[in-house]
């Protein structure tokens, strides 16, 4: 039953499937995706912005109850349709809420090949990041204190550029969102991170010259047969 | 590939598809009073705006009164996003914002109403910096460096010169 419903719902809000892997990358792509406490925790976001809008509620309606019952007929038909249209607004949207936690939960994918990254989140407003790790800046790790109880975290990954701080929604980030294994995660992007010398912007010091070209390595190699040819011939006479 | 030429539906590419303009309507009916001011501004927004994918990179153009044109480098992409909202989808549009290391916080790029966005993510995602190089092999995989090269032409040399130092005695 859930399952038909989910159907119906993203074929109605034509959400894109599952994200494909990037090209050029054969075999090396890792998907993770949301712990399951993940669910537990938007629930519980849930539930306290909604009591949140509950208790707002009951405080403005204690307030204007008392003018409402001393006032004119006419005053108290217009507040009464107004507190009406108010208390199924927040119906509709509490439900509606609801449901898109699961769904948002299970339509989050975490996408890391051994060349970049891809993001996908979001039912309503869909968002995909995909970004390369030789632009990659800085990887961080977070966790709340009740995320911390659930066993989640999240790991942002930032590539170059000013995001300025807008949260969640903000750009240049790769957000993998309630991660259960957030610092294995965190390991396997810094480990293929560290396979890039020249990973995001600004040089890197190089205690040894390790660059050059395959041209004079080439001409050392041929100058190394030749005198061991040399060699060889002598010895031989 | 970055040598590659541009597949001939990019290069081709240039005008947004007509859904963007019913998308930037019914973004202008969402501002209420400031309609008629938003829709003119989109209206001819949306009529000079000009794609155009080139060897090096992205050119963005559009306004009359304020005039916009940006050109973008290919290798310069940070990182590609896709947006849509339930609407835009409706339409059958999806937002490409693409980001470079400047220091805008919003994004650099906003390519709308185009008409095959996933293949465009690709053709920019294979275009951009880090995509084609994977990860260089590990350096003790290959233990021949320049040094050592020359290391074992200056042995060999030495042994040149020992077999024709043994023979002039």
């Amino acid at each position: 039953m859930y399952s038909w419903l989910q159907h119906k719902i993203l074929d109605l809000m034509k959400v894109p499937p599952e994200p494909q892997p990037p090209d050029g990358s054969a075999g090396s792509a890792r998907v993770f995706r949301s712990g399951s406490n993940y669910y537990r925790w938007r629930m519980a976001l849930w539930f306290a912005s909604n009591f949140g809008a509950l208790i707002l509620l009951a405080v403005v309606w204690s307030i204007l109850a008392r003018p409402i019952r001393v006032g004119t007929p006419w005053s108290r038909f217009i507040a009464e349709v107004l507190m009406s249209v108010v208390v199924t607004a927040f119906l509709v949207s509490a439900a509606f809420t609801f449901l898109q936690q699961r769904m948002n939960y299970e339509l989050r994918w975490y996408v890391v090949t051994d060349r970049c990254l891809r993001v996908r989140s979001g039912i309503l407003n869909v968002h995909e990041i995909t970004t390369t790790f030789a632009n990659i800046q800085e990887v961080r790790l977070s966790a709340g204190p009740l995320q911390k109880v659930l066993g989640l975290a999240d790991v942002e990954v930032h590539s170059a550029g000013g995001g300025s701080g807008k949260g969640s929604s903000g750009s240049h980030v790769a957000r993998f969102e309630g991660v259960d294994n957030a610092s294995e995660i965190r390991d396997f992007i810094l480990a293929r991170l560290r396979q890039y010398r020249d990973s995001g912007l600004g040089e890197k010091d190089h205690s040894s010259p390790v660059a050059f070209s395959d041209g004079s390595q080439a001409a050392a190699q041929a100058i190394l047969t030749e005198a061991r040819a040399l060699r060889a011939a002598l010895a031989q006479r | 590939m970055p040598g590659a030429p541009i597949p001939p539906e990019i290069a081709r590419l240039e005008r947004p598809r007509e859904e963007l303009l019913t998308w930037y309507f019914l973004k202008a009916l969402a501002t209420l009073f400031a309609f008629p001011v938003t829709m003119v501004v989109l209206y001819f927004r949306y009529h000079t705006m000009r794609y155009k994918f080139d060897e090096e990179g992205i050119h963005l153009s559009w306004g009359i009164l304020m005039r916009h044109e940006i050109m973008l480098n290919y290798s310069r992409i940070q990182d590609i996003q896709l947006h849509s909202n339930v609407i835009e989808r409706w339409l059958g549009l999806t937002r490409i914002e693409v980001q470079t290391a400047a220091g805008a916080s919003d994004s650099e790029m906003t390519l709308e109403g185009l008409p095959n966005p996933e293949a465009m993510r690709d053709f920019l995602y294979s275009r951009m910096r880090g995509a084609h190089t994977g990860p260089p092999a590990p350096s003790n995989a290959a233990p021949e460096t320049l040094e050592t090269i020359f290391l074992q032409v200056a042995s060999e040399l030495r042994s040149i010169r020992e077999i024709l130092e043994t023979r002039k005695a």
